[in-house]
């Protein structure tokens, strides 16, 4: 194909769209979890090999996205490398993980300005925010990239920042035992995962890159500073509050840290970044998905009701669903403060999708081997191989991690039960939609 | 039907749909086509909502559309939807996603669901 196009995305956008969507602010909650997990300061190290991991699985994405640069991505990939109900089941459960990250954010917006204000209501901030961001999403008002960008490395950066702050601040950092694993270091890894979460997401755009090399550089420039920012984050956390208990029941550990760091000022400057990510979480997750449900709606996978457009040329059936669901999750785990099994349950997702793609690196590799790649994956295929067989127990051991008292697998089950659900509506309605469809396209030529 | 037949019928759909010109008065894009079996090269052009179509390349395009010949014809005559192959990974793009919702949409307005 040539290659003059008149605009293209630059390699500083596949950087910061690729952290921005993983820097979610439940991930403070997650790094908290991590400490709890690691057993102490050893869950800097936790978070570090995590990422180490993902850089690995994110050489899968490299070499998928360069194979087929598709704003469809994982839909195609699985498509080619499997079949189209394995894609389709794949696609609808990942775009599940979209809507837990909304929920898991409103939990945390929640609790921080039921904190910073308590005189409104908690469940009032998250109504007023998801409601703000899918109106102006539904008039089809786009936060400009420059802002959405901005406010990953702001997010970052405040990070690095406060915790070092806090660091130099704290008497006797020699007395720690920084590399002392715990005895669920395996599971702190797993939870690790989700700190890294939707750094992938940036793939769909290789359509609007020059070079799609800039991908794979973006997502790595990306995972090391989300590394770094998390990593210093949790030191922070587990060296000065050496009690997981006083953070874990706050809901805020990013709060305890900024007022640490800079008192007042650093409080609301904390909650001023908790907001400001929460939103874009809120926005790049209902934008991106209700497009994608837009998209299965228009293959006839989905009721065509969810493609019906508004005078803005917005799919807004699918927008309001979406915003709909994400909301009654939110309400539902905010009022019963289990945000935990969200976290492990994206975890897990995420860490099956990351061993899938080893599959469809393996699979592409033997049934496309003339095709051009623009980026091929690090010592195939033993690396990719480990590498996949690491993240499917890593992906076992988050769904298994138990998220209350009782020390049940609530995750596990809220995975199977939506995988279930989706499993048969791919192979019972799906095909039912597609004959219905054909027969009245059919019916119109005549 | 060539895919030239089906991208004069494409233009003339819509520039005869006065919601479509009207919807497309600030869309000004060049867009090549690259069928990446004959390489026959095609494009359309949008002129703040006004089409044109026809053979050979395009200077500075806004947007690369390579698929078979066989499903860009399919596609500009309504026989298909964009998204079909494209989520297939039978349609490749480069450019915004903007403008393959643009092209999408304008196939969904023309011939429906």
């Amino acid at each position: 194909m040539q290659n003059s196009l008149s605009r293209v995305l630059p390699l500083r956008t596949a950087v910061s769209t690729s952290a921005g969507l993983a820097a979610a602010a439940v991930n403070f909650l997650a790094a908290v979890e991590v400490a709890e997990y690691a057993g102490g300061q050893s869950a800097w190290l936790a978070i570090l090999v995590a990422g180490v991991l993902i850089v690995f699985a994110g050489s899968n994405f490299a070499e998928l996205s360069g194979l087929f640069p598709s704003a469809a991505a994982i839909r195609v990939w699985i498509r080619r490398g499997v079949n189209d109900q394995v894609s389709l089941v794949s696609s609808f459960v990942y775009m599940f993980t979209v809507v837990f990250v909304i929920a898991a954010d409103a939990f945390v917006l929640g609790h921080a300005f039921s904190r910073a204000v308590p005189a409104v209501p908690a469940l009032l901030w998250i109504l007023a925010l998801l409601g703000f961001v899918t109106w102006s999403n539904s008039r089809g008002i786009k936060v400009a990239g420059t802002v959405q960008d901005a406010n990953a490395f702001v997010l970052l950066g405040t990070l690095m920042l406060f915790s070092l702050i806090v660091l130099l601040r704290t008497p006797h950092l020699g007395q720690f035992h920084y590399l002392n694993l715990g005895h669920n270091w395996f599971e702190a890894i797993a939870l690790g995962i989700f700190i890294f979460v939707g750094f992938e997401w940036v793939t769909p755009l290789a359509e609007e890159f020059q070079d799609f090399r800039a991908i794979p550089k973006g997502m790595f420039i990306a995972l090391g500073l989300i590394a770094i920012a998390f990593g210093l984050f949790s030191l922070t956390l587990t060296v000065a509050f050496p009690h997981a208990a006083v953070l874990k029941n706050s809901f805020v550990p990013q709060l305890l840290v900024g007022m640490r760091a800079l008192g007042p000022f650093g409080f609301w400057w904390m909650a001023f970044v908790t907001l400001t990510t929460a939103g874009t979480t809120f926005n790049g997750g209902l934008l991106s998905a209700s497009r994608f449900v837009y998209a299965l709606a228009r293959e006839r996978a989905l009721p065509a009701w969810f493609a019906r457009l508004n005078k803005k040329l917005v799919p807004q059936n699918a927008l309001i669903a979406l915003a709909v669901v994400s909301f009654v999750l939110a309400i539902v785990v905010y009022l019963s403060g289990q945000y935990l099994f969200l976290i492990n349950a994206g975890a897990g997702v995420e860490s099956f999708m990351y061993a899938l793609s080893t599959v469809l690196v393996i699979s592409l590799r033997r049934r496309e081997p003339n095709r051009e790649r623009s980026f091929r994956v690090f010592g195939y295929p033993v690396i990719p191989i480990i590498i996949g067989v690491i993240f499917l127990g890593l992906g076992v051991e988050a769904l298994l991690t138990p998220t209350g008292k009782s020390g049940f697998p609530w995750a596990l089950v809220f995975f199977l039960a939506i995988l279930v659900l989706v499993f048969f509506y791919v192979r019972l309605a799906v095909p039912r939609l597609k004959a219905k469809r054909s027969t009245l396209a059919s019916a119109s030529q005549k | 039907m060539t895919l030239l037949d089906a991208l004069q019928q494409f233009v003339t759909e819509c520039n005869q749909n006065a919601r479509l010109r009207e919807m497309n008065r600030d869309w000004t894009r060049r867009i090549q086509l690259d069928p990446d079996d004959t390489h026959h090269h095609h494009w359309l052009v949008s002129d703040a909502g006004e089409l044109s179509a026809g053979e050979g390349l395009v200077k500075n395009p806004d947007m690369l559309i390579q698929a078979p010949e066989d499903i860009l014809t399919q596609i500009f005559s309504g026989q298909m939807t964009p998204t079909e192959p494209y989520n297939a990974g039978d349609l490749l793009v480069r450019g915004q996603q903007d403008d393959m919702m643009r092209l999408d949409i304008l196939t969904l307005l023309i011939w429906g669901e």
